[in-house]
């Protein structure tokens, strides 16, 4: 154990003193020669005790000297007379010597015991400290000090991660003396930080526990904060949905009520040809309305992840059915070609989903293409699956409205979307609702004029035959 | 206590969308009773007893659900449920709760009366017959045949009772679960994908043009409609 020198000289000094003192003593009181070697031996083993083995074998030999000039037969000289005071003075030698060994072990084994029992209360203190601290979450500056002051440092600074900027820095750091002692904050093997001191008072056995337990505040803290973040975000799922469907309610409500109003209109003005066209028209409004709603709040919905697609075998002749239906009043007096190859499978795709994004390309292209001129519906076998074509003989695809579908960011930076803004919202929801549904959308220039609008959607597995 | 016209009971908390529907199933030719919300229309039902309930489902103060229990827990009285699109999950435990069909908003008024129409005739069709006959198809509940334009159609015992099932529901919505539960009593292993096969079967031997067919349309999230009217 280090000690300042001054410390380590004094048993030295003292060592020549105390057998002087002992055979000084011995000479006035008149020992003989057993008594004065049992006084020599408790003096070698005080020394040894104190100053450790090298002192005690020092003693032991400046003893065996003196008990031999000063006490043993003829007396002042360093030579023995009689054999039997030889045995005497060579058992003295070793006895002693081995004393003091003994003496010095079981002192060290005592200090030892004694560091080691305040290196667990230091670490016992820590951990309580460290516990007490983690419940109340944010507060790793709080968990460094209280480590800190644990090890008796001065000052410190704690690191998080691989960031060379302290997220606490605790005193003074130019303050305390000594080196500056870096520890690194492991857990399972994962480095989680470091933290520095400066003027460690703690022995340096409790240095390394004594980071591994600030270790695991710290990966406790990060827990916690994972935690309280993932419960955050569920709750705003909670939120979405509750507002989507707020949104949805207040929505549609008054669109169900105009719906119903202008179609309560329609009788009244059965026999007056304007009024007619005028609630008729009307009504397509009202209904595209409803539709763009529908769009819109069917893409929030996936965009938040609050509503997932519901894959079914959907048949593309069903799916052209129910595309008409639904615009039965935006396709009265025009004409539309249905196409199914014999060979086409059923989509394995969200029907709602999907007669919405066709819907959407078949108003698009209705809305653009001549009214004399046929749109045709189609459906195809694809490698990739089935293709679900919408073809016109409109004026073809201006180049904004592709730019916005292939890089719509770039698009809208550009301002490129020009006239044709409002096919461009129908096809980014038609794209977006594509992509949400495992499907893609293109737009293709149709050989002899006009566009083709192709969705690509996954093929429904074929029905095993029953046995 | 006997009545001329039919009573339909409309709940809905909206009160534009419950006048407006008061004042044309008034025009229709029914007797109406509007209820405002759950509760309201709850009591209602047990007062008296209308012949039909056209109830919305997301409502304050006992939803839609609470309705359709409380008439089940008492009678058939068919149920219509007034749903919105993007909340199909409300929808299908709406009909597996026991509503008989539904209408999405904003829906046509046209729809709705046609589904009130349908409803009504179901109900006051008193036992059900020994044949069901549809343009084209004939289907013998005792004899257990099936004949198409004439022809005899075999089918396996698990395709005879999904078309007795969906031919008894003509014109109503019958949810997947409902097919598991009726036709396979619920057993532990059946998927929707199970049915669907059988589903496709059966289209294939009946339908003259399967990817169009013409008696078993697909509901959406639903399950299967009996597309056919029934001839009388």
């Amino acid at each position: 154990m280090p000690r300042p020198p001054s410390s380590r000289l004094l048993p030295w000094i003292a060592a020549p003193l105390s057998v002087a003192l002992v055979t000084a003593l011995g000479r006035w009181a008149g020992a003989n020669a057993p008594t004065i070697g049992s006084f020599y031996l408790v003096a070698v083993l005080g020394l040894a005790a104190w100053g450790g083995w090298a002192v005690g074998a020092a003693a032991s030999v400046a003893a065996m000297l003196c008990f031999n000039y000063f006490f043993l037969p003829p007396l002042g000289t360093l030579t023995i007379a009689e054999p039997a005071n030889w045995v005497a003075l060579i058992s003295f030698l070793i006895g002693s010597t081995f004393a003091s060994r003994l003496v010095t072990t079981a002192r060290r084994q005592a200090e030892e015991a004694r560091r080691r029992r305040r290196e667990v209360e230091i670490l016992y203190d820590l951990s309580f400290g460290l516990f007490a601290v983690s419940q109340r979450p944010g507060v790793l500056g709080e968990a460094a000090a209280r480590t800190l002051r644990a090890i008796g440092a001065e000052s410190g600074s704690l690191f998080l991660g691989g960031s060379s900027e302290p997220v606490s820095v605790i005193g003074d750091p130019s303050a305390g003396q000594g080196p500056e002692v870096h520890l690194p904050l492991e857990v399972g093997g994962l480095s989680v930080g470091m933290l520095t001191a400066r003027g460690v008072t703690a022995p340096r056995a409790v240095l390394e526990p004594a980071g591994r337990l600030l270790a695991l505040a710290v990966e406790r803290e990060r827990l916690l904060a994972e935690s309280a973040h993932l419960e955050a975000m569920r709750e705003s799922d909670v939120l979405k949905t509750s507002l989507l469907r707020a949104v949805s309610h207040d929505l549609r409500t008054p669109l169900t009520a105009m719906r119903l109003e202008v179609e309560s209109l329609a009788p009244h003005v059965a026999g007056l040809p304007e009024a007619a066209a005028r609630v008729q028209g009307l009504a397509l409004e009202q209904e595209r309305l409803a539709r763009r709603i529908d769009n819109l709040l069917s893409l929030a919905r996936l965009e938040a992840g609050v509503a997932r697609p519901h894959p079914e075998p959907v048949p593309p002749a069903g799916l052209f059915r129910a595309a008409r239906e639904s615009l039965e009043r935006v396709l009265a007096g025009r004409s539309v070609e249905v196409r199914v190859e014999p060979r086409c499978p059923d989509l394995w795709t969200d029907p709602s989903l999907t007669l919405e994004i066709l819907v959407n390309l078949l108003e698009n292209s209705v809305r653009i293409a001549p009214p004399d001129r046929p749109v045709e519906l189609a459906a195809s076998p694809a490698p990739e699956g089935v293709w679900i074509e919408v073809r016109d003989h409109g004026p073809g695809l201006p180049p904004g409205v592709r730019r916005l579908l292939e890089s719509p960011r770039e698009a809208r930076r550009t301002g490129e979307s020009g006239d044709s803004a409002s096919g461009g919202l129908g096809l980014r929801i038609a794209q977006g609702l594509a992509q949400a549904n495992g499907g893609a959308l293109a737009l293709l220039d149709r050989p002899g004029g006009g566009t083709i609008a192709r969705l690509t959607l996954p093929a429904a597995p074929e029905p095993e035959e029953e046995a | 206590m006997t009545r001329t016209a039919p009573l339909i009971l409309v709940v809905d908390d909206d009160p534009s969308i419950r006048q407006t529907l008061a004042r044309e199933l008034a025009v229709a030719g029914y007797d109406v009773l509007p209820a405002a919300d759950g509760v309201e229309g709850r009591t209602l039902f047990e007062e008296w007893r209308p012949d039909l309930v056209i109830t919305d489902l997301a409502m304050p103060r006992a939803d839609g659900h609470a309705v359709i229990a409380s008439v089940r827990r008492v009678d058939r009285t068919p149920v219509i449920v007034l749903s919105v699109r993007g909340e199909e999950e409300d929808k299908v435990r709406a009909l597996d709760l026991g509503a008989d069909d539904y209408v999405t908003k904003p829906f046509s008024l046209r729809e709705l009366l046609a589904r009130v129409r349908t409803q009504l005739r179901r109900s006051g069709a008193g036992a059900a017959p020994e044949v069901l006959r549809f343009p084209g198809l004939e289907i013998d509940l005792a004899r257990r045949a099936v004949t198409q334009e004439g022809r005899e159609v075999r089918l396996t015992p698990t395709e005879l009772a999904i078309l007795e099932l969906l031919a008894t529901h003509a014109g109503r919505p019958v949810t997947l679960r409902q097919i598991i539960a009726a036709v396979w009593k619920g057993a532990p292993a059946t998927t929707t994908d199970t049915v669907r096969v059988h589903v496709g079967s059966l289209r294939r031997k009946l339908e003259p043009d399967p990817a169009n067919p013409r008696y078993i349309g697909t509901e959406p999230w639903v399950g299967y409609r009996f597309l056919a009217e029934p001839d009388l």
